[in-house]
């Protein structure tokens, strides 16, 4: 017996010249109680597979054919009023963000309300109470919950406000599209149990949309991989992965940063400087001290705004200071909200310390005047998180990376530049007649996202500051971005503080890891000491709390109590070339 | 429950990803620019309306001057109060002008007054309002202070007051630069929240460490993403200056000696056209008409180009 059975669905978008194929002829079943997981990189129909089972197909798409039973009736086939009786009581849907799927100026009680009345289900002020605080605590949220907007919700709180909301209804299938993709993993954690034991309690199928296979490892019982419109391997979790049959699967599977079965070994020697200086200039100044930055105490608090409450400690006082000979990459991890970026835009001078004196090269930044602050400015290098944000939609790609070029007179004449250009872009592993001339939009985000490392590259800073940089990028394209950060270290000599939320990631880039949570460091070391043994409690949830595509690993429990994430920091030792001075304790 | 075998690895015959179904140039070339105007535009028609109603008035006005001298539009020509003949294709008013004349040449000055006005009205508030979002702080209160208090003040008591001290000496130059002076109040601020929203950017931060300028930030980066912004305000602007111009013009504190639209209006209600029935209400009134829906249009147009939210598809 089936619960959902889709045949021969196609989408189709329609430009002023063009037809994109979007769907081409999609084929799958789910079982009553089945979770299934329908995975695949931006662009390769997943999400416009699950939409077009709710008929949410916006102009300029359309469904073009095929059929989708739910329980023998064609979802396709439904009218209009009749599709969106069937919404919400037949077919849920679980948003992506879930700050924006809610309305900021309704309390939570209400939104969970209109759901109900627009099905007809009118209830009384006692009944209306007890439903939503059962809803509330069959997604493990207080009853009082409903009361408050949703800005007083933290994100992991509002997508389980989300996920009661559309399992009010007890519907038949959930579409649940990447839940988790804006949490943490902690959080992620956290919501993914909560909505399996919705799920199982109800007994309804989930359809999982992502695209992180660690993830579809621990949730599910069976993967659909998508890739182009077509549905490349459609096999039960234990099977896929193990022996993926489709090469797409495979890359899908390997391109998870997994924390134990990759040789680690490489035990990376700090290497001196500008060993293969080609396309990196010379830092501009003379060698100086050997520090190339140093942070003394250095703290930053937000003040509250007039309604806001309370003041913001962002971070609290940090002192370290990173050698200027030996290029390293020092990772920054921690949950949004721990400070982690607010580190980052200290160091790039986009913010300005509240307490303490950043120091560059033994100067502090502060005090530089007009000429110091310009260099300051070209020795400190930045990729940012969002590579679609990064590019200004107006000017075509080039106009991005020889700016820098002009300004700050790196190369000489329009031949020069574009010779280097092109250099960067090959050692990006970009063919230079394929991304250049063209505007952002006509891009991939990798794509992009290799564009500004390349950018970086023909800076050649001692310093970059790379703030998730892979984040927003197709899984297959990750590994691939990291490496070239790394060898912005191994060839160019160039130092890099990586901001991350993702620890494995950060183990497989790192010479040393910081793990930050609420403004404050928790644990510091050498990648393998802080991942392999960590000390700290917090730091032990956050390693726990790692997808990883293994079906047979279950999730550790976390520890609801969030008791000893106060606990004092725990320091493994340094690395050559970065000093975490112990003042951290007393400023802790 | 019926397993579904494993579809072929992309063998099967499924048909391209993307299919091409209307003629295309080459990228980049002129005739694919061309091309994506005309089809941008061939899906804004009130923006081809509103640049159409215009472009008529102007022709109306520009074409017209070829055929008819500049005084033809003052007192005395003809005789006073002529119903349209051969002569005088619309007749005269009571105090003998043409009024034919009267439309070609006072639809120019009343379009030059308010592109004037609105230009420089335009150009003042950005450039205030680009301070003011791109530095904030002091700048920024300083700004907005002065901002705000004076867009509490209605601007026909301050015009009223200008204009009548200058009523003699004033010409419809004049009365451009009296209504720009109250005009970059709003575009101040309108400007100002646009550059809070784009001052964050990632763009702008990538220019920041490129070691632009402030300048060339404000004017390269952030200006160009503004354009359909800027041209919608410039347009609105333009409409506001209009309105204001024709009001004062109707209260009689407009230029006595020159034939503008509004100054039409004002002999109307002193000759007392409306009481008397005289047809010649018409024309000056139609015409504002023609002027007002084509700015609204345009405005319109461009916003659904500036606010892709807004921005139908197919």
């Amino acid at each position: 017996m089936t619960l959902l059975t889709v045949r021969d669905l196609r989408v189709d978008y329609f430009t002023t010249t063009r037809v994109i194929h979007a769907v081409r002829g999609a084929s799958f079943d789910l079982a009553p109680a089945e979770r299934v997981a329908l995975v695949g990189e931006s662009g390769s129909g997943k999400t416009t597979t699950a939409l077009a089972l709710m008929q949410m197909i916006d102009k300029p798409g359309r469904i073009t054919g095929g059929n989708a039973l739910l329980k023998g009736q064609d979802l396709l086939a439904l009218d209009h009023e009749q599709m969106r009786r069937a919404r919400l009581s037949r077919v849920a849907y679980i948003p992506q963000g879930a700050m924006n799927a809610l309305n900021p100026v309704m309390r939570i009680r209400d939104q969970m309300l209109d759901g109900m009345a627009d099905h007809g289900r009118r209830m009384g002020r006692a009944e209306a109470r007890d439903f939503v605080a059962a809803a509330l605590e069959g997604v493990g949220l207080p009853a009082d919950v409903g009361t408050r907007y949703p800005h007083q919700l933290s994100g992991g709180m509002k997508q389980r406000a989300c996920i009661a909301i559309s399992i009010a209804m007890k519907p038949d299938l959930i579409i649940a599209d990447e839940p988790t993709s804006a949490l943490d993993v902690i959080t992620q954690q956290q919501v993914m149990e909560t909505l399996i034991a919705a799920q199982e309690q109800i007994g309804c199928g989930l359809l999982l949309i992502g695209h992180d296979m660690g993830l579809m490892a621990q949730a599910t019982h069976r993967v659909i991989v998508m890739q182009d419109g077509l549905i490349a391997e459609d096999a039960p979790v234990d099977r896929i992965f193990t022996a993926p049959r489709h090469p797409y699967s495979r890359m899908l599977i390997e391109s998870v940063p997994s924390l134990g079965d990759v040789p680690q070994d490489q035990v990376r020697e700090p290497q001196k400087a500008g060993s293969a200086a080609v396309l990196a200039m010379p830092a501009t100044g003379d060698a100086g001290p050997s520090e190339l930055l140093r942070f003394d105490h250095v703290g930053k608090t937000f003040r509250g705004g007039f309604f806001g409450g309370g003041d913001v400690r962002a971070l609290a006082p940090v002192s370290f200071a990173l050698a200027a000979d030996t290029p390293q990459i020092v990772s920054v991890v921690g949950q949004s909200g721990s400070g982690k970026t607010t580190l980052a835009r200290l160091i790039l001078g986009f913010e300005s310390p509240s307490e303490g004196r950043i120091l560059w090269r033994g100067q502090p930044v502060d005090a530089m005047g007009g000429r110091a602050r310009a260099g300051y400015r070209q020795q400190v290098q930045a990729v940012f998180q969002d590579p679609y944000g990064s590019f200004n939609p107006f000017y075509q790609v080039d106009r991005t990376l020889k700016l820098p070029l002009v300004n700050f007179d790196i190369a000489a004449g329009t031949t020069d530049r574009r010779r280097r250009v092109e250099a960067a872009c090959s050692a990006v592993g970009l063919n230079a007649d394929e991304v250049l001339g063209r505007f952002p939009h006509e891009l991939s985000g990798g794509q992009r996202q290799r564009l500004m490392v390349a950018r970086a590259l023909m800076i050649g800073p001692p310093l970059l500051v790379a703030d998730e940089p892979v984040s927003m990028v197709d899984a297959s394209l990750r590994m691939t971005i990291l490496n070239n950060i790394r060898e912005l270290k191994d060839q160019f000599g160039i130092s890099v503080i990586y901001i991350t939320h993702d620890l494995a990631t950060a183990y497989h880039v790192s010479d040393y890891v910081l793990v930050m949570h609420q403004g404050r460091i928790v644990e510091a070391g050498p990648p393998r000491a802080v991942i392999k043994t960590p000390g700290h409690p917090y730091t032990r949830a956050l390693v726990g709390a790692i997808p990883w595509p293994d079906p047979s690993r279950g999730w550790p429990p976390v520890g609801r109590s969030r008791a000893g994430w106060d606990a004092a920091p725990v320091i493994h030792g340094g690395y050559p070339g970065f000093v975490l001075e112990s003042g951290l304790a007393r400023a802790a | 429950m019926t397993r579904i075998p494993d579809p072929a690895p992309i063998a099967s015959p499924s048909p391209p990803r993307v299919e091409v179904i209307a003629r295309e140039a080459p990228r980049g070339s002129a005739a694919a620019r061309i091309l994506a105007i005309a089809r941008y535009l061939r899906r804004n028609p009130q923006l081809v309306l509103g640049v159409l109603l215009l472009g008529g008035l102007l022709a109306f006005s520009l074409i017209g001057r070829l055929f008819i001298e500049a005084g033809m539009a003052q007192p005395l020509v003809g005789p006073a109060s002529l119903p349209p003949g051969a002569e005088h294709p619309l007749g005269t008013d009571p105090q003998g002008r043409d009024i034919l004349a009267v439309m070609v040449y006072g639809s120019w000055l009343t379009l030059r007054m308010g592109f004037l006005a609105g230009l420089i009205g335009m150009a003042a508030g950005s450039a205030l309002g680009f301070v003011a979002g791109y530095y904030g702080g002091w700048t920024d209160r300083i700004i907005t202070w002065l901002v705000d208090v004076l867009l509490t003040v209605p601007a026909i008591l301050f015009l009223v007051i200008i204009s009548a001290m200058l009523s003699t000496a004033l010409t419809s130059f004049g009365m451009a630069m009296i209504i720009a002076l109250l005009a970059w109040r709003r575009p101040a601020r309108q400007v100002r929240s646009q550059i809070l929203v784009m001052r964050n950017a990632g763009y702008v931060e990538m220019a920041r460490l490129s070691g632009a300028s402030v300048p060339s930030i404000i004017f390269r980066e952030i200006a160009p993403n503004l354009m359909p912004f800027l041209i919608s305000s410039f347009i609105i602007a333009v409409a506001a200056a209009i309105l204001a111009g024709i009001g004062l013009e109707a209260m009689g504190l407009g230029p006595q000696n020159e034939p503008t639209l509004g100054m039409t209006i004002y002999w109307i209600m002193k000759f007392s056209a409306f009481l008397l029935g005289m047809w010649w209400i018409l024309p000056p009134v139609l015409l504002l008409i023609i002027l007002f829906v084509a700015l609204y249009l345009i405005n319109a147009g461009l916003d659904e180009l500036a606010n892709p939210r807004l921005r139908k598809r197919g």
